[in-house]
């Protein structure tokens, strides 16, 4: 396999540490006010209430009134971030500094989307933030107040709760990315509700707290070790996630049979930061048939359901995106029918990740595994004789 | 449009017949609807066989073929050129092999008819989904750039140059002749002196088919086989940069190469200590008859050290241990008072008068030192020291002067300029062809050609060869007054439905696809595309398609060939 998964993340030493007895949303917000004063930057995109309604959206804020709004942290993930930041930027170079406030699975989206020329992002500063997770949509539209409340409640603790979003219980990278993924990270763990910390990822977010007055002469340590510790739990939490949805989907049977109250509406696939294609196979008319071919496969098959290809949607679908799925849970939370679309998918493409060492999202440079191809990629598929005198190390 | 469809089984001779029941696939594919005729012949693919179905498809006024027959490699141009004669679209036609893929491999008569009629079936189901596709003519220019000045590129420009045919030659330095203008002498047995490299240049000079831009460079080259752009930007004298575009219909490399850097392995002394020249430094010194140390005084022994940068670069260079072998020879015959030791790894003297050339050298009293591996060279007080190891022991000379002989190493720039034509480079950074063997001086980019040492270390004579190679190709390729057609079966891309994810330009091959990048879409060049289908297996989208191998096209063909 020719992915070599680069060197370790590495996490600079040296932050800025913030006080955050204002609030911590309050805090974030103000920084980018300062940004945005101080002509750092034209714009900043970032989710915010509609208002005088509950409903979040995303909206390039120039107007610094309006930042009363804005929501670093909204309890939902509504649309995904890197499609948003994707439908923004896609179309050409930006000569305005934009800075785009996102979650790391957004981030880590708007990544892949950055190699497959779908985001561009010249002159787009990225800052991520410590994430929570988020609350299902579903719950959040039929009882807004109180979902809002058990949201905030998480947000104080850092505990897991029953009532996120399941793949947002189970998510690996709720944290700092990488060097080359974001600019700069806020983290929130640490001196929780009392600091916040600034970790520049890149030498552009360096560069910008610098600007900003704020330096890196802080020690970043109390963030790192809270965090690790969220991290550990999380990894236990995920073995014990993919065992059991192993068990139960121990077959080509076991996963159509989740798949069984799809009601073809491809929900999953319009909210899908990956699939970036301008029209789906699947809503094309390349996929309809003159009612006799019908006639025939169901007198092969005995029976035949429609409309034809629902099974093969979702399989064609986890086939081209499944490498780059970065479990943020857009599907799941877009299906009417709740089918656990993400937990299915995330369970998939961790097994798929793992066979080339790729983790999507992760860095600016690794190449998508299928448009790298080395000789000696899966030989033990190839020529199994000549793979066994490089096995013991990989066996390890 | 009426669909009749001819089918025609070729007997090849006993070859078809022997394995497969003919009257019997003859018998299962008239019950075909759509299926006008079925006929079986002996040699389609005699002056008979073309007749006879040049006159079927008139008279049965058919809208498809199908034969039945050998591979397709030997004779789908063939009947495609019949159709052609015959008022059919060629591309309404369809080959299928019943002779390599079944009569050939399987032995059991049955089942080999039965594979046959499967095969055939399919191919008619594939026919009916053909378009007829339209070739194309394209206006040609048949003026060639050659890249590089040198000996390869001058003999390439001589023989290419003339009434109908103008030559462009670039040269980044100042002069025309390249490395072997700084030659002593060319091997005595390999013909005569020096003057014969100038009397190539001053025929170039005086050519009046010849461009001659000296102090000049690439800067970019856009286009395909007989329509190329490039833009070339020659220094002038004050510092500045003068920039002009030519048109072409070829471009010829011969970069040539470098020496490889002495001072990189501490081993070889070079740089370090006194008296360590390098081969050039001492042609130059043979070129002013003035063999001296830099104490002025003249040198009483001479050490040649073969194989510097061998190890390091991983090949062998090929011209070195001759031109050791001739410096040995002219110590020897214009100063026999100095002694001269060989210190040798292993012999490179492959051609004929090679040999001989040694044993002479043996006879005037060269020593040949065998080495296993040079240890180091240092000084020692007016005495250059070498030490090696022979047999895992240690040895040492000491002499005056050594001369080591560095390795060939691809030119500088050979990257920028691969870049530039989008052709690809070896593991030792030389220019790579299309195949060592059987293509030994094209690129995968139609109309650009490569010669002499550009490809890897030669010697004179060799590069001279590979020039009129590249000659060949192009006297064959370009033809002034004609046209060329390019390939017709080709990738086109749906504008809608591409994304501009840009997957499709880092597998092709050729250099065929580029962006739009106001529209954001991936755009095929039909006169570069040779139609491979990379593309069409890359795109995630399923954006692209090969006009002569449309999804519908494969399905029902795979279909058939299955059920």
């Amino acid at each position: 396999m020719s992915h070599q998964k680069k060197e370790e993340t590495i996490i600079p030493e040296k932050g800025t540490v913030l006080s955050a007895e204002k609030g911590t949303k309050r805090v974030i917000l103000d920084i980018l006010k300062k940004a945005l004063a101080e002509n750092l930057f034209d714009a900043v995109l970032i989710p915010a209430q509609v208002p005088e309604t509950e409903a979040y959206s995303w909206i390039l804020l120039q107007d610094e009134s309006l930042f009363e709004w804005a929501d670093p942290l909204p309890p939902v993930m509504t649309v995904q971030g890197g499609r948003a930041l994707s439908s923004f930027s896609k179309n050409g170079e930006l000569e305005q500094n934009i800075a785009a406030l996102l979650r790391p699975c957004e981030i880590r989206a708007a990544i892949e989307l950055f190699k497959l020329k779908q985001v561009n992002l010249k002159n787009i500063t990225l800052i991520s933030l410590d994430c929570p997770g988020a609350m299902p949509l579903s719950n959040y539209m039929s009882d807004p107040q109180k979902t809002k409340k058990d949201f905030q409640h998480i947000l104080e603790k850092w505990e897991n709760s029953e009532s996120l979003r399941p793949v947002c219980q189970v998510c690996q990278h709720f944290s700092f990315i990488d060097g080359t993924a974001a600019d700069l990270h806020i983290g929130l763990l640490g001196d929780k509700n009392k600091n916040i910390t600034l970790i520049p990822s890149s030498p552009k977010g360096k560069k910008l707290l610098d600007q900003l007055e704020f330096g890196t002469k802080d020690s970043v340590e109390k963030w790192k070790t809270e965090k690790q510790q969220l991290a550990n739990e999380k990894i236990k939490r995920i073995d014990a996630f993919n065992r059991e949805w192993k068990k139960k989907i121990n077959q080509a049977n076991g996963f159509f049979n989740e798949f069984n109250p799809c009601i073809n509406c491809h929900n999953c696939m319009n909210v899908c930061p990956m699939c970036y294609c301008q029209q789906c196979y699947f809503d094309s008319q390349a996929i309809n048939f003159k009612p006799e071919a019908y006639m025939q496969k169901a007198e092969q098959k005995g029976a035949l359901r429609f409309p034809l290809n629902t099974m093969l949607f979702h399989i064609g679908r986890m086939s081209h995106m499944v490498l780059s799925c970065v479990s943020c849970g857009a599907c799941e939370d877009a299906c009417p029918v709740s089918i656990p679309v993400s937990q299915l998918f995330s369970m998939v493409s961790d097994q798929t990740q793992k066979e080339f060492k790729y983790t999507p999202g992760m860095n600016r440079e690794d190449a998508l595994p299928l448009q790298d191809f080395t000789e000696q990629e899966f030989c033990e598929v190839e020529v199994p004789d000549e793979c066994h005198e490089k096995a013991p190390e990989e066996a390890k | 449009m009426n669909k009749n469809i001819g089918v025609y089984v070729c007997e090849c001779g006993p070859n078809i017949p022997e394995r497969i029941d003919v009257d019997k696939v003859v018998q299962e594919m008239s019950s075909m609807d759509e299926v006008k005729t079925v006929k079986k012949f002996n040699l389609m693919c005699s002056n008979d066989g073309k007749k006879f179905l040049k006159e079927e498809i008139e008279k049965q006024k058919l809208s498809h073929v199908v034969v039945a027959a050998c591979s397709p490699k030997d004779h789908e141009k063939t009947f495609m050129s019949v159709c052609q004669e015959s008022g059919l679209n060629p591309y309404l036609f369809q080959l299928v092999n019943i002779r390599e893929q079944c009569a050939w491999m399987i032995p059991d008569k049955e089942e080999a008819t039965s594979k046959a009629v499967k095969y055939i079936r399919a191919g008619i189901h594939r026919v009916l989904y053909h378009n007829p596709l339209k070739k194309k003519e394209i206006e040609i220019n048949t003026d060639v750039l050659v890249i590089g000045g040198g000996l390869s590129g001058i003999e390439a420009a001589l023989s290419l140059a003339g009434p109908k045919r103008k030559v462009h030659i670039i040269e980044k330095t100042d002069s025309l002749g390249g490395m072997a203008a700084d030659l002593s002498q060319v091997l005595p047995h390999q013909g005569s002196k020096m003057d014969l490299i100038k009397k190539k240049v001053e025929q170039l000079e005086s050519s009046e088919f010849v461009n001659i831009n000296t102090f000049s460079q690439v800067k970019e080259v856009r286009g395909f086989l007989g329509n190329f752009e490039a833009v070339i930007n020659t220094h002038s004298g004050n510092g500045g940069v003068e920039e002009k575009e030519i048109k072409i219909g070829a471009v010829i490399v011969a970069t040539g190469f470098n020496l490889f850097d002495l001072k990189k392995n501490p081993i070889y002394g070079y740089g370090e200590a006194d008296n360590v020249l390098n081969a050039t430094e001492f042609e130059d010194m043979i070129n002013s008859e003035k063999i001296l140390l830099k104490s002025g005084k003249k040198p009483k022994s001479v050490a040649l050290v073969h194989c510097a940068g061998r190890k390091e670069q991983g090949y062998c260079s090929k011209v070195c241990c001759l031109y050791n072998l001739k410096f040995a020879h002219y110590l020897r015959d214009h100063h026999p008072d100095i002694e001269v030791k060989e210190l040798v790894i292993d012999w490179c003297l492959p051609h004929k008068q090679d040999q001989s050339y040694f044993e002479e050298a043996k006879d005037k009293g060269v020593d040949f030192i065998r080495m296993d591996e040079l240890l180091k060279t240092k000084s020692t007080g007016d005495q250059i020291q070498i030490e090696f190891k022979t047999n895992d022991k240690s040895h040492s000379v000491s002499v005056d002067m050594a001369v080591v002989a560095p390795a060939m190493v691809p030119s500088e720039d050979t990257t920028k300029l691969a870049d530039i034509l989008n052709i690809p480079l070896d593991k030792s950074g030389f220019f790579k062809e299309l195949h060592e063997m059987l293509d030994p001086v094209s690129t995968p980019m139609e109309g650009i050609y490569l010669t002499g040492c550009a490809l890897g270390p030669k010697n004179i004579h060799e590069s001279l060869t590979q020039s009129h190679a590249t000659s060949g190709k192009i006297f064959s390729t370009l033809v002034p007054g004609r046209k060329i057609e390019p390939e017709v079966k080709v990738s086109e891309i749906k504008e809608d439905l591409c994304t501009g994810c840009q997957t499709c330009l880092s597998v092709c091959f050729y250099g065929a696809i580029t962006t739009d990048s106001f529209k954001g879409v991936s755009v095929v060049n039909e006169a570069i595309c040779r139609g491979c289908g990379n593309c069409v297996g890359s795109c995630p989208s399923g954006a692209i398609r090969s006009k002569h191998f449309t999804y519908p096209q494969l399905y029902q063909e795979v279909l058939d060939a299955l059920r």
